[in-house]
């Protein structure tokens, strides 16, 4: 059994972190305020110009430019609002532990008078306040509405109102856990587990459950439903960095499927200005490009945009080397894709039987 | 006497019958164009008199339909009545019954050109409906004459069939015809006629009454009249060797009609009532020489050279008098023949004689018959021209006439020609004509000081209007020439050339504004592209004083728009503070934990006051 020995503190800590981050916002604002002066917020810029990638912590990060919003233009003075609403909103929904949707933002506004035009535009507020306090939106208490979810021995220990220090093990139930703000806030206590398999479908998921894949393999099973969220990329990293397991990562034989695993690895450049949401040292198991002829599964052709998105990442700085550039390769030599289901064709247990063992074998040497 | 015209003869058509040939050309194309028309001649000549006797116009317009069940086009009455000085009954059946009677040929501004366009109104209703035309005149106050005529198209005679006396009050002029229309296409054109006539004609009260019975009634608004127009002398870019030639002809002097009222006046100067001897009359006549009026003596030095007497005279007609071969030809009535006598040189009275038919000197006719010439100018232009400044223009050949029309022409050291026979509004009117008329948040008006194309003088005036009342669809322009409303041919005036090759958004004015320009131009003669009379073509000076006026009052209105701007921006500037400051104060008040809210009034009022910079 892993034992966190500061589990306690870790979830606690962060939500007492964000919340001084903005009550030290609020002072700010408040002696601007009342001193005569016009507060205004520095953001981190997120154009295209300012997104570079950091070698040494192998993910996209914001450069050094800097926005300033101030309630001294006009033109910015109802921007400026609104995110010094959602700070306002942001503080309530942590201190109440309530929860809400990216689609409940923009009408809880309605509510003060702050008139976002649309969803599109409360959303980048959102964005705007996760690069102001460097804090992902999950910890705002802000959930998307796609959920995935999570299976495998966790003992985990709620904080969210109602249900604070009740324990719960992932492995009680076989359709798994949903991925959601009470877990997401939840502190992580121990596991038998000694690895993280992430895999991108839900049937797969069932599958893997179904074969004790958690039990032949002293794992925790993580279904990231296609492009994992950013509550499920953030559990990743927790359960590498809090608990200490290794996370390999199982998608579809083609060009989506190898950056699925690149943005669990490394992020997306849209959260270029947030840092604790990647697994570095998450490996990418398969299918690789090479695993479509390795183990003769049955392909499909490539759509053009399917090869348009290879080129794209050709120029992506994460793709230049090892693995990653020659699986590319080979995806566009092929010009054929395979699914994780395309092992139903040697039996619905090949792909727990034989494949997963001879991948994680082969994922030790990388 | 020497005379231009050909000896030739052509099978004559009287003017009516030329006019009906025509028709199409002044604007009676159709029953629409035609009742349009109408309208417009009959409105435009009250107007026109009103104008000359300084009478601030009052005028009645009425389109009635004689059968009201019938469907267009049909017949209508037209009937127009003014408040003016009304013609002497004796003119009116000349006035009204035949083409080319007309007191418009004076160089000044008028509406109408000739006076025409009525006559061809009456005409028309009596081709299309062979109705007669009925004028009521009163000219001194007290009596009314109304006249039921008809024209006579081949003889060009009036037909009267008609006439009554009646008491009267007032002077004034009602003519009323019948005539082949179509209201229902024509209406819309004839009540925007109405409208834009009163808007520049501010000072006039018009009401129309149209076929259903309902009235249009366009009080006065202001009660000053604009000065009138003065009539003037030609200026020398404005004529061409057609109007040379008759100019001249009324120059030097012709030789008098020798009929019993002559004779009395020769007898009368020379202080001798009764018959004298051709010799008594030649000594009398030398001996009062300085006295005699000018008719008298060329009548006394014709009878030297023919050794007549009064008796003698009376039994001759003159055909020709020709100076260069000093000849004199006439026509002996008694002998029924024609004679030619030799002039003899030395004669004391041939240098009258020749004075008189050869006219004046070049220089002399230069500085008479045109604006603005003095002497100076006239030898100098004489030296341009190549021509003797003593050269008597009675004698000059038909290629020294042409020479020196093409001259004139071409001469650039005349004065611009005199201004003084234009009537322009006035800004005043104007402006108060556009505030009226249009209700506007912001109108401006100005007047070009005069300039002249081809030697006619014209003056641009023009208006602005934004906002108010006007709707905003865009810009809209009323073209105006010589106080005419110009409703036809929009598309290929200059007016509108101008204004669309205007960049609107460096006056900030975008989008489809609520915009108005009223352009007024006024000429002695308006380059009108069209016989329509409805366009106005692009002469170069016109476009550059539209262009300088329109550019003047888009100026003045983009002050006034980025005023208006400002203001706009500073309530919003204020708006915005009032809204967002206080929100922001509630957040940051529960965001940081304090239980009172921050002094936050201050910062609303500095943000409504911060100017806005430039981005």
């Amino acid at each position: 059994m892993k034992n966190k020995s500061n589990k306690q503190k870790t979830a606690e800590a962060r939500k007492e972190k964000l919340l001084s981050v903005l009550q030290d916002h609020g002072v700010n604002i408040y002696n601007d305020l009342d001193q005569g002066k016009f507060p205004q917020f520095v953001i981190p810029s997120r154009s295209v110009n300012n997104i570079v990638y950091d070698k040494k912590i192998r993910q996209y990060i914001l450069g050094n430019a800097r926005a300033v919003r101030s309630s001294r233009n006009m033109s910015q003075l109802r921007s400026y609002t609104q995110l010094a609403w959602l700070a306002f909103f942001v503080n309530r929904l942590i201190r109440e532990g309530k929860s809400s949707t990216l689609r409940d933002i923009y009408y809880s506004s309605q509510a003060f008078s702050i008139d976002f035009e649309d969803q599109p535009e409360s959303d980048n507020i959102i964005v705007d306040l996760e690069a102001v306090t460097s804090s992902p939106r999950e910890e705002f208490h802000i959930f998307p509405e796609e959920r995935s979810s999570v299976f495998g021995d966790l003992t985990i220990e709620y904080t969210v109102p109602g249900y604070e220090g009740k324990r719960v093990n992932l492995s009680d139930h076989p359709d798994g856990y949903l991925i959601g703000p009470s877990l997401s806030s939840a502190e992580l206590v121990d596991t038998s587990a000694e690895l993280v398999i992430a895999i991108e479908k839900g049937g797969l998921f069932t599958r893997f459950v179904e074969e004790n894949v958690h039990k032949k393999f002293k794992s925790i099973i993580v279904d990231t439903a296609g492009q994992a969220p950013r509550s499920t990329r953030s559990l990743l990293r927790r359960l590498n960095q809090e608990l200490g397991l290794p996370v390999v990562i199982l998608a579809d034989g083609d060009v989506y499927g190898e950056h699925i695993a690149m943005v669990i690895k490394s992020g997306s450049a849209n959260a270029a200005h947030l840092r604790e949401l990647t697994v570095p040292d998450a490996k990418w198991l398969g299918v690789w490009a090479t695993d479509i002829e390795k183990y003769k599964l049955p392909t499909i052709p490539m759509t053009e945009s399917d090869i348009k998105r290879i080129y794209d990442l050709q120029k992506d700085p994460r793709y230049q080397e090892g693995n990653w550039k020659k699986q590319l390769e080979v995806f566009l030599k092929l010009k054929r894709k395979a699914e994780l289901e395309a092992f139903s064709k040697y039996g619905l247990t090949n792909i727990t039987d034989k494949y997963l063992p001879a991948k994680l074998e082969e994922s030790k040497s990388l | 006497m020497k005379t231009y015209l050909s000896k030739e003869t052509f099978s004559q058509i009287s003017p009516s019958e030329f006019f009906y040939r025509n028709r199409d050309l002044a604007g009676f194309s159709n029953p629409t164009r035609s009742l349009y028309t109408s309208v417009r001649e009959f409105v435009e000549n009250a107007l026109d008199a009103c104008d000359q006797k300084k009478i601030l116009p009052d005028i009645h317009l009425s389109i009635k339909a004689v059968d009201a069940e019938q469907s267009d086009p049909k017949h209508y009455i037209l009937t127009v009545k003014d408040n003016g000085p009304g013609i002497e009954p004796k003119h009116v059946p000349h006035a009204f019954g035949t083409v080319l009677y007309g007191s418009k040929f004076g160089l000044k501004q008028a509406r109408g050109m000739f006076g025409l366009g009525a006559t061809m109104a009456i005409l028309y209703g009596q081709i299309t409906t062979n109705k007669p035309v009925t004028v009521k005149s009163c000219a001194d106050g007290k009596t009314s004459d109304e006249f039921v005529m008809l024209l006579d198209i081949q003889k060009n005679k009036p037909v009267i069939l008609k006439h009554n006396v009646k008491e009267a009050t007032k002077t004034g002029l009602a003519v009323s015809i019948v005539l082949e229309g179509d209201y229902s296409k024509a209406g819309s054109k004839i009540r925007d006629y109405v409208s834009q006539t009163s808007l520049i004609t501010p000072y006039a009260s018009i009401s129309f009454e149209d076929p259903s019975g309902e009235k249009f009634h366009y009080p006065r608004i202001v009660k000053e009249m604009p000065p009138p127009p003065t009539v003037i002398k030609p200026h020398p870019h404005g004529v061409d060797v057609e109007t040379i030639r008759r100019m001249i002809v009324d120059t030097h002097y012709q030789i008098p009609p020798v009929d019993n009222k002559m004779i009395e006046k020769v007898r009368k100067e020379l202080g001798q009532k009764k018959n004298l001897s051709a010799k008594d009359i030649l000594e009398r006549a030398q001996k009062r020489w300085s006295e005699l009026s000018r008719p008298v003596r060329t009548i006394i030095a014709v009878m030297s050279f023919l050794n007549i007497d009064f008796d003698g005279l009376q039994k001759m007609r003159i055909d020709d008098i020709d100076v260069a071969n000093k000849k004199i030809t006439y026509w002996d009535f008694g002998e029924s023949q024609s004679h030619s006598i030799d002039l003899d040189p030395e004669s004391p009275f041939y240098k009258q004689l020749a004075n008189t038919v050869q006219g004046d000197t070049l220089v002399t006719f230069l500085t008479k018959r045109f604006q603005r010439v003095g002497p100076t100018t006239a030898e100098k232009f004489c030296e341009f021209a190549k021509l003797k400044p003593e050269r008597r223009i009675g004698s000059m050949t038909n290629e020294e006439l042409v020479r020196l029309a093409d001259a004139l022409q071409k001469f650039d050291d005349f004065l611009a020609p005199d201004p003084s026979c234009l009537a322009p509004l006035g800004e005043e009117p104007l402006s108060k004509g556009v505030m009226k008329f249009f209700n506007p948040e912001f109108a401006s008006v100005i007047q070009r000081s005069a300039s002249a194309y081809s030697g006619f003088p014209f003056i641009v005036e023009m208006g602005i209007a934004y906002g108010g009342d006007i709707p905003s669809t865009g810009l809209k322009v009323y073209r105006f020439a010589n106080r005419i409303p110009l409703l036809y041919d929009e598309g290929s005036d200059v007016v509108l050339k101008i204004v669309n090759e205007m960049d609107w958004s460096r006056y900030k004015v975008k989008g489809d504004p609520p915009l108005v320009i009223v352009s007024h131009i006024c000429s002695t003669r308006i380059p009108y592209k069209t016989v329509g009379k409805e366009n106005v073509a692009d002469r170069p000076e016109l476009e550059r004083e539209l262009k300088n006026a329109l550019q003047y009052l888009a100026r003045k209105l983009a002050v006034h728009m980025s005023r208006q701007g400002a203001a706009d921006m500073a309530k919003k500037r204020a708006n915005l503070y009032a809204k967002y400051v206080p929100l922001i104060a509630q957040f940051a008040t529960e965001l940081s934990g304090k239980k009172k809210e921050p002094n936050y009034k201050q910062l609303i009022k500095m943000g409504s006051e911060i100017e806005e910079q430039i981005q």
